[in-house]
């Protein structure tokens, strides 16, 4: 080969090497398997549920004009236990102002999340229900719990956190969507993918 | 047998077998359902790179079952395939299709194959430079082997900046940046008034309280803010700091709101006894002193112990010595 | 205290040894004189002494290293305490300095015995590298800081100053449970080592000759036993990966296109391109540049490999935890392939007027070929590898990249490169007559159909399993058919039978005939994979004690549940009994072991292996009422393990037969003289 090609080919393989080099800097401190979820700003996707301790189902047809917090959670995850009294709190405090918290069990017996609840005080605002198969956690792209998804009132997914919530961060959640914001995806810790 | 008459065989006995190959062999058969094929293309969410066929956790399964009803209720592949990745993104894809922003990824090794085959042959119809060259010697120019340093280093440097101003995902192995602070900025007061009306027992009930009490206080709503300050003070379980910050707002809103000077001086008391040498506490009563009890020695003397705290910023101890000339002019106080 | 000093001092030894040797290497290359020998030694000692340090705290149990301290636990049985020393980030680099010692000192004997320039220079990069790899145990990943902060279990802080307050904790949690559950696991990681490490040698020798301006075969002929040594290793890690993943794991499979396995693939496969094109640079003095080239690649590919593993920059199954190793091992990869390739680019001029091919028709020419399709070959699997992250970074789109897409290219790939695998040998070099590559071929072509015909007739007509037959037979019976070729010639001429010169047609041209058994491996490993991956069947049953079902002509009795404590864990698992009509074949017991206090469990698989293949059975849950089981066939498998084993060990000959070759040649000069 030439000798000018073989010199151009051997810049241009410097070049490649510093731009992979920065694609691959890029990612240093960044979690790889973080996805962003692609339901924000979308309609939320139906779903129908049974309630936990009998008496029907609830589907998100029946909320609607309501801001909707939709929670996924089981007993087996520590991060979930963390945040249950403010999930508690929250549906409380904001029982009358068209927010409804629904907590959805995932991957774990029903019988078993009762009794959890039982331990831990359940809150008379909450919906909770039972995700069989986890369609509901497939339907919204669950990759771990807790995970939170927030509906605004006409039905689209504004918000999603991924890890535990604390009353504050729900709180901030419900202002934004008041005031017609976003609060978009969040990472506020790890979730926890199967029981131990 | 002449070499022809054994081309020959040869080339029957392989034009027979080839074609008999053909004929015999299969076009894959489709051993695997349907549903298994599906199920191979997308990755399982909750473990590493295994496919929901392959993987035996609880999710994948729950994921293969959706797609046996969904198969049954007669959606195409690619309807299903729409249906999972429209909630988990492209990132469960273990096959990208050949289209789009993913066609660089089938373009690429085809790419490659193309240029390797033109370079071969491109190669092959030059005509050779003269020669073939040996040992050359080894090359003079110190210069060349500097450069090349300089050049390592700078590629290096640009390849440390770059990468740091491209910087920009945030996960959790950042580490969590003090989440409350954040938080406590994007939530109004009404939210945090009722979050704090529903949180009795929260561990963290005091901060919030204080941080919705200061946000009064320097509004001047001091209606608003006294609840919270009190309740703080009374809580048993709030930190010294705490503690102190909210009893030293109750003592000057009690003195600047509603001139009551006894109860303010009590407040900045119960302060100090939790820690005698906190310098708000003592600036205040000190003040508090001057101007509404009008004792102007005990205030002297609060104002020479504290200019006597050796951690005084600079700023209070002008302040304070300011005030101590003013105290000593016989000035009104301010 | 004591072991952290002596392992401290060892790393510092080493880093000092390695850094005078790249200094010493330059004056001496450079024309002025200097001792390399010694800072050879130290370096060699530093490291022996370090990984001496680290074994022995590791087997003394002494925790006052935090390294120990947070792997190590004093119910690990023996042998996997000696491999906790690269079981996780700290210990696997000492590890692979150790190797890197090693083989710079291999290379100094050779320095020893023809001091030249050349060599000199060689010296001086593995010094160089070396540098790095100490430089990286002393910084970022060191196993001798001592705890300072002990936790009930492992150890809070550490600090890396030998001298600081020991706060020892009573107790570590002991190696990651798929680390402790199986031997080949102890095994893989030093094997593959060898492997990765080995490929220093042919990049220094390169990065010597471009810096010398001394182009030609020489700087490949020296290195050339170590690539294949290094390569044979590699080939070997590969395949015992393989088998681990299908002994260990229990999804029955040996190869996922894991990041981190493409990550050993890659050099692989540019070390097997290497291997070939360097045969052509050494005979016809060709394709100077392109070597060049695919050396830095293979040696780039293997830090790029370290890389991706321990930066967390890529979401894989292998990966350790993230730490500040990631940004140092991506600085000193620009740094290589930056500062290699502005070199070969300012000496461009050198390698420029290499001779060409004269006929494509040619064991060149089919070098060449098999050097594209190993060049696409390699190329596939890293844009698979990284797309993710450049679609990310480009685009802000996320996907993933997985086993469809792997195989849709690798599967083509191989058959082409299994094509010229059966006319690379059969064709001379420089060009055949006419007539005379059909001559050698067309047996081999017709062998291989009917393989083919009487497979897809009476075994299976899955077209894969087919032309895996196919292919397999046409490799082999060309290398038959010329060993007959040579043997009955040598035969005509000289009156001996076939069968005897056939022994000596191999004993004189091993370097070639190894080669041909590394083939072979090869397309043995094709067959293995064709049918195991095409013709095996899965069930899932679930099954109560005394409940009997059948499977691919078994029987599988589920017996009963137990339960074993060990020291270091517990197992649960199933027994069963596999009968063929009424006869008792096997007992089996599928498992799973829970290592400490992991509640999850490492799921051990039941394997009963026959000449047809294996049978494979996995626990998925257990409890005292019934047991669910996965039930596998996998035909053939066995022939994966054997053909890597036997390219491995072609290798092998190859580099022993070459030293003979030598020691040959060295008898015959002196008795000439």
């Amino acid at each position: 080969m030439r000798g000018q090609a073989l010199k151009w080919t051997a810049w241009g393989l410097v070049g490649a090497t510093v731009a992979l080099a920065v694609v691959l800097a890029s990612r240093f401190g960044g979690d790889p398997g973080l996805v962003d979820s692609p339901l924000l700003g979308k309609p939320a996707p139906e779903f129908e549920m049974e309630y936990l301790d009998g008496g029907g189902t609830l589907a998100l047809g029946d909320l609607e004009g309501e801001i909707v917090i939709l929670n996924f959670f089981a007993s087996w995850c520590p991060e979930c236990r963390k945040e249950h009294d403010d999930f508690v709190a929250t549906a409380d405090a904001f029982a009358a102002e068209g927010v409804t918290v629904v907590q959805a069990t995932y991957q774990e017996d029903p019988e078993a999340s009762s009794r959890y609840l039982d331990q831990e005080g359940r809150s008379d605002a909450i919906h909770y229900v039972h995700d069989a198969g986890s369609r509901t956690a497939i339907a919204y792209g669950v990759f771990g719990i807790p995970e939170t998804f927030f509906i605004d009132e006409s039905g689209t997914v504004v918000g999603k956190i991924i890890g535990e919530s604390d009353a504050l961060t729900l709180g901030a959640a419900i202002d934004a969507i008041r005031r017609g914001e976003s609060p978009g995806q969040e990472v506020t810790g790890n979730t926890q993918q199967a029981p131990d | 047998m002449s070499e022809r008459t054994r081309t020959w065989l040869f080339l029957t006995a392989i034009a027979t077998l080839g074609v008999v190959l053909v004929l015999t062999v299969s076009v894959q058969p489709q051993t695997e359902s349907r549903v298994s094929h599906i199920g191979s293309r997308i990755k399982c969410p909750v473990c590493q790179g295994e496919s929901i066929a392959d993987s035996p956790s609880q999710m994948a399964q729950d994921m293969m079952s959706l797609i046996e009803e969904r198969v049954a209720q007669g959606a195409t592949d690619a309807e299903i395939e729409t249906e999972i990745l429209a909630a988990y993104s492209g990132a469960v894809l273990l096959d990208p299709p050949m289209s789009g922003r993913t066609l660089a990824l089938w373009l690429a090794p085809a790419a490659v194959a193309i240029l390797g085959l033109a370079v071969i042959v491109r190669w092959r119809r030059q005509t050779p430079e003269s020669g073939v060259t040996t040992d050359v010697g080894r090359p003079s120019s110190r210069r060349r082997l500097i450069g090349g340093v300089v050049l390592t280093v700078a590629m290096v440097t640009i390849v440390v900046i770059a990468a740091t101003a491209l910087q920009d995902r945030e996960g959790p192995a950042a580490g969590v940046a003090n989440p409350e602070a954040q938080d406590l900025e994007n939530v109004s007061n009404e939210t945090l008034e009722a979050v704090i009306a529903a949180n009795d027992d929260h561990p963290d009930i005091n901060g919030w309280r204080l941080a919705l009490a200061e946000r009064y206080y320097e509004a001047g709503d001091y209606r608003s803010a006294f609840p919270h300050y009190l309740a703080v003070a009374d809580s048993g379980v709030a930190s010294a700091a705490e503690a102190i910050t909210s009893l030293v707002r109750l003592g000057w809103m009690a003195y600047d709101g509603n001139e009551e000077s006894e109860t303010a001086l009590t407040l900045f008391d119960r302060a100090l006894e939790i820690d005698p040498s906190s310098q708000v506490a003592l600036y205040l009563k000190g003040t508090v002193l001057w101007c509404g009890d009008r004792d102007a020695d005990a205030a002297r003397d609060m104002f020479a112990d504290l200019l006597d705290d050796p951690e005084l910023p600079d700023e209070s101890r002008v302040q304070i010595e300011e005030d101590l000339a003013d105290l000593d002019a016989g000035e009104e106080c301010t | 205290m004591m072991l952290a000093l002596f392992g401290t001092a060892g790393v510092l030894a080493a880093l000092t040894g390695g850094g005078l040797l790249a200094v010493r290497g330059i004056r001496v290359a450079r024309g002025g004189k200097s001792d390399l020998i010694g800072p050879a030694r130290l370096l060699a000692a530093g490291a022996i002494a370090a990984m001496a340090a680290l074994e022995i705290a590791l087997t003394a149990d002494d925790f006052s290293l935090s390294y120990v301290a947070n792997q190590h636990s004093t119910a690990t049985p023996f042998p996997f305490d000696v491999a906790t020393a690269w079981a996780a980030l700290e210990g696997s680099i000492v590890l692979w300095g150790l190797v890197l010692a090693g083989f710079t000192w291999m290379a100094v004997r050779r320095y020893r015995k023809a001091p030249d320039s050349l060599a000199a220079g060689a010296l001086a990069v593995m010094g160089g590298v070396a540098v790095f790899f100490f430089g990286l145990i002393l910084t970022v990943s060191n196993p001798f800081e001592v705890c300072t902060s002990a936790l009930e279990v492992g150890c809070a802080q550490s600090s890396p100053f030998p001298w600081s307050t020991v706060a020892a904790p009573a107790q570590g949690p002991g190696p990651n449970p798929l680390l402790q559950n199986h031997y080949l696991m102890a095994v893989h990681p030093p094997v593959l080592y060898l492997g990765y490490v080995g490929m220093t040698v042919p990049f220094a020798y390169a990065i010597s000759a471009l810096a010398l301006g001394v182009p030609g075969p020489e700087w490949i002929r020296r290195s050339h036993r170590s690539t294949l040594v290094a390569w044979s290793f590699l080939t070997l890690g590969i395949v015992l990966g393989g088998w681990w993943a299908y002994e260990v794991l229990s999804w029955g499979g040996y190869w996922a296109w894991d990041p981190v396995e493409n990550a050993s693939f890659m050099p692989w496969l540019a070390a097997t391109a290497f291997i070939h094109s360097g045969l052509v640079q050494q005979r016809r003095q060709m394709l100077q540049a392109w070597n060049f080239v695919l050396v830095i690649a293979v040696f780039s590919l293997t830090i790029l490999g370290t890389f991706l593993t321990r930066s967390g920059t890529i979401n894989s199954v292998h990966s350790f935890t993230q730490s500040a190793i990631g940004p140092a091992l991506l600085g000193f990869l620009v740094l290589v392939l930056v500062g290699s390739f502005s070199l070969f680019a300012t000496r461009s001029n050198l390698v420029s007027t290499s001779p060409r091919v004269d006929s494509f028709v040619s064991r060149e020419g089919s070098f060449l070929a098999n050097n594209l399709l190993l060049t696409v070959y390699g190329f596939v699997v890293l844009v698979g590898t990284i797309y993710p992250l450049l679609l990310e970074a480009f685009t802000g789109d996320q996907t993933a990249v997985g086993e469809p897409f792997f195989n849709r290219l690798a599967v083509p790939l191989s058959f082409l490169l299994l094509l010229f695998m059966g006319l690379g040998p059969v064709l001379p070099w420089r060009g055949s007559p006419p007539g005379q590559l059909w001559a050698r071929v067309r047996a081999p072509i017709a062998l291989g159909l009917a393989a083919g015909v009487a497979t897809a007739l009476w075994v299976s007509p899955v077209g894969w399993v087919v032309l895996a037959v196919t292919f397999a037979t046409y490799v082999t019976s060309g290398i038959v058919g010329l060993l007959l070729e040579q043997s009955r010639a040598r035969s005509a001429k000289g009156g001996q039978s076939i069968w005897r010169e056939m022994r000596r047609v191999v004993v004189n041209d091993q370097t070639f005939w190894a080669g041909q058994m590394s083939h072979i491996g090869v397309v043995v490993v094709v067959v293995g994979i064709a049918f195991a991956a095409n013709l095996s069947h899965h069930d899932e049953v679930t099954l109560e004690p005394g409940d009997q079902t059948e499977f691919a002509g078994y029987s599988i009795v589920y017996e009963s549940p137990f339960q074993v404590r060990e020291p270091n864990r517990l197992v649960r698992g199933a027994r069963v009994t596999v009968l063929r009509g009424d006869d008792f074949v096997a007992s089996l017991e599928p498992r799973a072991n829970f290592y400490g206090s992991d509640t999850t469990g490492v799921v051990t698989p039941a394997v009963l292996s026959r000449p047809w293949g294996d049978l494979y059975l996995t626990l998925r849950d257990i409890d005292s009422e019934r047991v669910e089981l996965v039930l596998d066939t996998s035909p053939l498998i066995w022939m994966i393990w054997l053909g890597g084993i036997l390219t491995a060990g072609g290798g092998a000959w190859s580099v022993s037969s070459r030293r003979q070759e030598r020691a040959l040649v060295r008898q015959s000069l002196i008795a000439d003289v």
